[in-house]
């Protein structure tokens, strides 16, 4: 059962991780809102999966084994540097959901989803996002992830993964239909 | 209320479509009869669908010209690194010169526009060095002792860089073969090589910069990372050198 490793040149898995860069990369420019910080996570993420292949359980899922390792460079890059993450603050984020209950005028998805600039608003909103939302709905909706590979990779548990998806998402249209409301062409009922 | 909280609770899962048929078809009912929690759930379901519908061109970042590239040589080097026998890892790198070593020299050349010595981090700063490290005693002829003063004059003339050059130390088991221009960071690190024991270590000094102490294993070499007045210096060496420690002792008491 045992298997021989190949000899040095062409490596199945390395291959593999080199695969996933545009992925970890997209990701990690999200995560870091920042094009330095992202290159180099990456390719730290890189040195530790080949580093510590051993560790990865074959047959089990790369591309999230590799995300896993990115935010967990990422949390300790930041613990590191002393730089503290936004913390998430339960009361505010409870407020604002209580207020969006209000009656107010609702835009449909549909409406939104025509909007002709919708791609970079898209991002500008998930950017303004708090680190923690930001961090589960692009996991969810955008790199589709199931709750417990992205509990994993933020160290949460998966009540909370679920909850910062829900609020994330409702945070994020609702800042789209404000953007809405306020541009010239988005008055209509 | 309690109903609002436990719809609220499964509005994930919900515009997921991964709850079971009953427990979708609770939702429901309670959405009909209860406005506030079906504006939230049309709050969710709409960045839901915006994320989806947008999800392939929030992903579509086109790679930093240079990382591609400069991932592959890393995966190169751990593909070396793990040839079966770790005694033989310099006999096998030096069969290999032809394969991968040409491949690795250009990507690291070409990027040699990379500020290592800004706030790249330590396991990066290792990576690089270490391939530095290995490509350059590869390439390197120098194998006869140096004298210290002869490199430093050296190291001033044609690069005008100013450095203590630690000298031989027999007693430690520390032997000066030479110095170069690391081909890392614009070409502005001075690379000094020796051998202990006759296997390869490499002293790099990286000026006006600070780092924290620290001590890593990249890629099968172990790198030791300190800071004195001013002066970074990253210690490269295999981590199955023999007598390291004194050799570590006796490259931080020199190089201050």
């Amino acid at each position: 059962m045992l298997r021989r490793r190949p000899e040095p040149g062409p490596d199945s898995f390395s291959d593999e991780v080199l695969r996933h860069l545009d992925a970890l990369y997209g990701t990690a420019v999200r995560l870091t809102r920042n094009r330095a910080d992202a290159e180099d996570l990456v390719q730290d993420t890189v040195v530790k999966a080949l580093r510590f292949e051993s560790r990865f359980e074959r047959g089990t899922n790369l591309k999230a084994w590799l995300f896993t390792i990115l935010h967990n460079t990422w949390r300790n890059r930041i613990r590191d540097s002393a730089r503290q993450t936004v913390d998430v603050d339960s009361t505010r984020i409870d407020e604002l959901a209580a207020q969006q209950g209000g009656p107010i005028e609702l835009e449909t998805p549909e409406r939104v989803l025509l909007r002709e600039s919708l791609g970079q608003e898209v991002q500008a909103a998930l950017d303004a996002l708090p680190d923690a939302f930001r961090q589960a709905v692009w996991l969810r909706d955008v790199e589709e992830f199931s709750y417990a590979e992205i509990a994993r990779m933020l160290n949460v548990p998966i009540g909370t993964v679920m909850s910062r998806i829900s609020r994330g998402r409702r945070m994020l249209f609702d800042a789209l239909q404000k953007q809405d409301k306020n541009s010239p062409v988005g008055a209509t009922k | 209320m309690s109903e609002c909280r436990r719809t609220i609770d499964r509005l994930p899962s919900y515009v997921d479509g991964l709850l079971p048929a009953d427990e979708h078809a609770d939702v429901d009912h309670h959405l009909n009869a209860c406005p506030p929690c079906r504006h939230l759930a049309a709050l969710e379901q709409g960045g839901h669908a915006v994320l989806r519908q947008q999800s392939a061109q929030l992903r579509s970042e086109s790679l930093p010209p240079g990382l591609r590239s400069r991932c592959e040589a890393l995966a190169r080097e751990h593909a070396a690194a793990k040839s079966p026998r770790v005694g033989a890892l310099l006999t096998n790198w030096r069969s290999m010169v032809p394969t991968f070593l040409g491949a690795i020299f250009l990507v690291f050349f070409a990027s040699a526009l990379l500020s290592i010595a800004t706030r790249r981090s330590d396991a990066v700063l290792a990576a690089q060095l270490t391939a530095d490290h290995s490509k350059c005693f590869l390439m390197s002829a120098a194998s006869s002792p140096a004298d210290a003063r002869d490199v430093e004059r050296m190291l001033v003339q044609r690069f005008g860089w100013s450095i203590h050059v630690p000298p031989s130390s027999p007693a430690d088991g520390v032997e000066l073969i030479g110095a170069r221009r690391c081909l890392y960071a614009d070409g502005l690190i001075p690379h000094v090589m020796y051998r202990v024991n006759g296997q390869d270590l490499s002293l790099y000094v990286l000026n006006g910069v600070t780092r924290k102490a620290t001590d890593l294993v990249t890629l099968g070499h172990r790198s030791q990372i300190w800071t004195r007045n001013a002066k970074t210096y990253v210690l490269v060496s295999s981590s199955m050198v023999e007598g390291l420690p004194d050799a570590t002792r006796y490259m931080m008491n020199e190089a201050q």
